[in-house]
């Protein structure tokens, strides 16, 4: 498995081992089943088949306590679905700072924060397909697309969001450890899309100061 | 035994499918290989490099094989489509990072070159007369007299260019969207000849190229 780097990937890693481990039991049981009553009841010299209606209480138990089973089974799923959803997409933790990703065939932009540490101001610092952030700091991202549908797609952070021409969608994540990672368009937009490619640079406190300040001096 | 004799041979033409299917030889360098190439650009320049105004790609037909040549070498270096505000540069430059076999740059330019120019009519309004002068007092050294460019001096004919696209270049230029990498030691050239230039010079220069034609 692909690197949790993350505060919520692994929230979102275990809900899919979950589902994984409940539906697999739900389909190794059934194929048992299955199978068992395939051999149990196969065709035997002298024994003529019968044709079952279902409406028999001994005969409808083998539907309705799988499917009692199955929905409290989802009923398991979808409760820890809404919490993983509810705190990735739902709620926003305070930042400590706000990031602008832009898409556009076939290409990311990203608008950093300068040295004052506000968007949107003269010391913002403008990158092409390479995005910089702190490890362990809360940061905000505002997201746009300029033309087509893209989706903002950061594996190691698990983050995965559509960007649509015309709105600004805010999202959140906090790094946890350092590294240089692929982010990724995860939305058809056109010919381009399997190269519309940019790498995540997460440093730490004294790494981004210095990105910073390098990156105030080139513009 | 009957089904085992005829899963072999199913399996062998399969086998056999399969091993053609990953020969990645590619094709020899030059026209045959920059036509298969070009199905990747017609999409957005059109089958006949003709470009299209309305996606911002210019018509690139029978431009010069080195000029082609360099731009594409440009893109893939980040020399050029790498800066936020050249969205147009932002979508060709992934395009041409495909382009990553030996010889794909040289044969699909040639290619491109071979096409017939277009010559698309003028979009803008400047003053041809007043562009005149400052053509020949600063453009004309590189692209020369005729507007056909000089390779030498590394300037491309700009005569058979979308004045949109001469337009959004000069600009892009005088930002420093263009022309501003240090590898770029031709770009720079070009951008120290736009710093200056206003928005309706610009304009009065390129209709004044247009009538070159």
């Amino acid at each position: 498995m692909i690197d949790q780097a993350s505060t919520y990937a692994a929230d979102i890693d275990n809900i899919i081992i979950w589902v994984a481990v409940l539906a697999g039991f739900w389909f190794f049981v059934a194929e048992g089943v299955f199978f068992w009553l395939i051999l149990k009841y196969r065709a035997k010299p002298g024994v003529k088949a019968q044709y079952l209606e279902g409406h028999e209480n001994h005969v409808k138990k083998w539907v309705t306590w799988p499917h009692v089973g199955i929905l409290a089974f989802d009923f398991v799923i979808i409760v820890m679905a809404i919490m993983v959803w509810y705190d990735v997409k739902q709620q926003l933790p305070e930042p400590d700072r706000t990031i602008r990703v832009i898409g556009q065939q076939w290409a990311w932009t990203f608008q950093h924060p300068g040295q004052d540490n506000q968007l949107d101001t003269d010391d913002d610092i403008f990158t092409v397909d390479e995005l910089h952030v702190e490890v362990d700091q809360t940061y905000h991202f505002l997201l746009e697309a300029t033309d087509v549908l893209h989706s903002f797609s950061i594996p190691v952070f698990r983050i995965k969001q559509d960007a649509i021409p015309g709105r600004t969608i805010t999202g959140w994540f906090e790094a946890t450890q350092t590294g240089e990672y692929d982010v990724q368009c995860a939305e058809i937009c056109g010919i381009g899309h399997g190269v519309m490619a940019a790498r995540v640079h997460i440093e730490d406190s004294d790494g981004h100061a210095a990105w910073v300040a390098s990156a105030a001096t080139a513009q | 035994m009957i089904r085992v004799r005829s899963s072999k041979f199913v399996a062998l033409p399969i086998v056999a499918i399969g091993i053609a299917a990953c020969d990645s030889t590619p094709p020899p360098v030059g026209m045959a290989r920059g036509e298969e190439l070009f199905e990747t650009c017609a999409p957005c320049h059109g089958e006949t490099g003709a470009g299209n105004a309305d996606i911002e790609t210019p018509a690139i037909a029978g431009l010069p094989q080195w000029y082609l040549q360099s731009q594409l070498q440009s893109f893939q270096e980040g020399w050029r489509g790498q800066h936020a505000d050249d969205i147009p540069g932002l979508r060709m430059r992934p395009m041409a990072v495909t382009l990553n076999r030996e010889g794909d740059i040289e044969s699909v330019s040639q290619y491109v070159a071979s096409l017939d120019p277009t010559f698309p009519p003028s979009t803008l309004h400047g003053n041809a007369g007043v562009g005149a002068e400052q053509y020949r007092a600063v453009c004309v050294a590189c692209h020369g007299e005729d507007g056909l460019g000089d390779e030498v001096l590394r300037a491309p004919p700009i005569v058979q260019i979308h004045d949109w696209y001469l337009l959004q270049e000069l600009e892009n230029y005088r930002s420093g969207a263009r022309g501003a990498h240090p590898a770029d030691t031709w770009g720079i050239t070009m951008r120290a000849n736009t710093v200056a230039m206003t928005d309706q010079t610009m304009q009065d220069v390129i209709a004044y190229v247009q009538t070159l034609r």
